[in-house]
């Protein structure tokens, strides 16, 4: 089935056509400042060259787990235990709280998002108050795994006990840019952690932040395509070597049922074009392999044509790329919308 | 109905309404809009991994 062409604001594709270029501008001085402050972990620790010595390079496939909602929506973890896959497991930090809530634990966990505090809360946060939760409702109010709303101060400590319990089996992927807060998680839960950098601009810029970082702690350099999800599809292809990736949880979108105000950017956007005028900056996909509508925001646009740009370069190293999320409005050309089980079918070839 | 709200007195000094620049709104919405970007960047051209000058995460087959 061919790319369906999405009926997209004007003001939504315009704003999405820069996020590239304010991206960059927003995180360059908190991703050399954090560079810098872990440098001496990194120094300590090991590279990501070094998961090409461990047993993750065994197999051709990967199963990408992002925290989009139809990771909870549908009975993904039951597939999943249920499935029998013989691959890897890559999985987001932010959906490593639902994957050992369900009693997954993934081979390769990525984190690289600087955000200080937000972060820190897939990990379970050792210094979370009701202050905190007062202050910032970014987790209660989006559709994340319901336990996020249901219980946040209980599930948090939960998830304290979950990720010091599990993190000595873990392996972690660590942005370089990553902050103080999840750094000392992954210490403290005795993850074996691999540090990279992201890529920030085009390495042939001779003084580019990119190749700044190079200099500074000499780890490669990932295109993280803009969201950790992206980044754990880019490890399992270009890292690990995998040729075949399913990805589940990655909707880039919201269900129709869902207000503007359970979106990720919902006061940015207020602040941006004011309550009255947020039709103009949401758009409405129709996902034809699920016959259903969903609707999304510039960021995630900007990261669904980033990702299908990337899944065509991947399609030339012989990479297949099957979207098994259920929902959502990742799909095009480059990638397979399949089932789970057509996913698995097609592993076991 | 212009007429009934003509103000009926004459202030000590004179105040002018403030005039947001343009700069000022320029700015403020550019600080909105980054606080839209992603959590971190998308290098379009480029593809997956650089590692200096040494081959790409070469590998095992």
């Amino acid at each position: 089935m061919t790319e369906f062409v999405a009926e997209k604001s004007n003001l939504c594709t315009k704003i999405a056509e820069r996020l590239g270029e304010l991206t960059l501008r927003r995180v360059a001085k908190e991703a050399v400042d954090n560079a810098q402050l872990n440098h001496p972990f990194i120094g300590e620790g090991k590279s990501i060259r070094s998961l090409q010595d461990t047993e993750l390079m065994d197999g051709d496939s990967a199963l990408v787990i992002a925290a989009g909602p139809s990771l909870h929506r549908f009975d993904t973890a039951r597939l999943i235990k249920e499935s029998g896959f013989k691959g890897i497991l890559v999985a987001t930090e932010s959906s490593m709280a639902w994957c050992l809530r369900n009693g997954i634990v993934p081979h390769l966990t990525v984190t690289l998002d600087p955000h200080p505090k937000r972060i820190v809360r897939w990990f379970g946060d050792p210094d979370l108050s009701k202050t905190d939760l007062d202050v910032d409702d970014y987790f209660a109010r989006q559709d994340f795994d319901p336990i996020f709303r249901e219980k946040e101060i209980e599930f948090n400590r939960e998830l304290l006990s979950l990720v010091d319990g599990h993190g000595p089996q873990m392996k972690i992927a660590v942005a370089s840019c990553a902050s103080h807060t999840v750094i000392r998680r992954v210490m403290e839960s005795k993850m074996d952690a691999y540090w990279w950098n992201p890529m920030y601009d085009d390495t042939d810029i001779g003084d580019g932040l990119t190749r700044r970082l190079y200099e500074l702690n000499r780890l490669p350099c990932l295109n993280a395509g803009g969201n950790v999800g992206t980044a754990c599809w880019v490890f399992a292809h270009a890292v690990l070597k995998k040729k075949k990736i399913g990805i589940l949880g990655m909707d880039l979108g919201y269900y129709d049922d869902t207000t503007y105000r359970e979106t990720q950017k919902y006061y940015e956007l207020i602040d941006l074009v004011g309550e009255d005028r947020l039709d103009e900056v949401f758009i409405h996909i129709h996902n034809p392999y699920v016959n259903r509508t969903f609707f999304s925001e510039p960021t995630f646009v900007w990261y669904r044509d980033a990702f299908l740009q990337m899944a065509e370069w991947a399609n030339e190293d012989g990479v297949q790329t099957y979207n098994c999320t259920g929902g959502g409005i990742l799909f095009g050309d480059s990638i397979k919308f399949t089932s789970f089980e057509d996913f698995l079918a097609a592993t076991r070839c | 109905m212009s007429e009934l709200l003509r103000g009926n007195f004459k202030p000590r000094t004179n105040v002018s309404a403030e005039i947001k620049s343009k700069d000022t709104v320029d700015c403020f919405e550019e600080e909105a809009l980054q606080r839209l970007g992603g959590s971190i960047t998308f290098v379009a051209r480029k593809k997956f991994v650089w590692d200096g000058d040494a081959p790409a995460l070469a590998g095992k087959s």
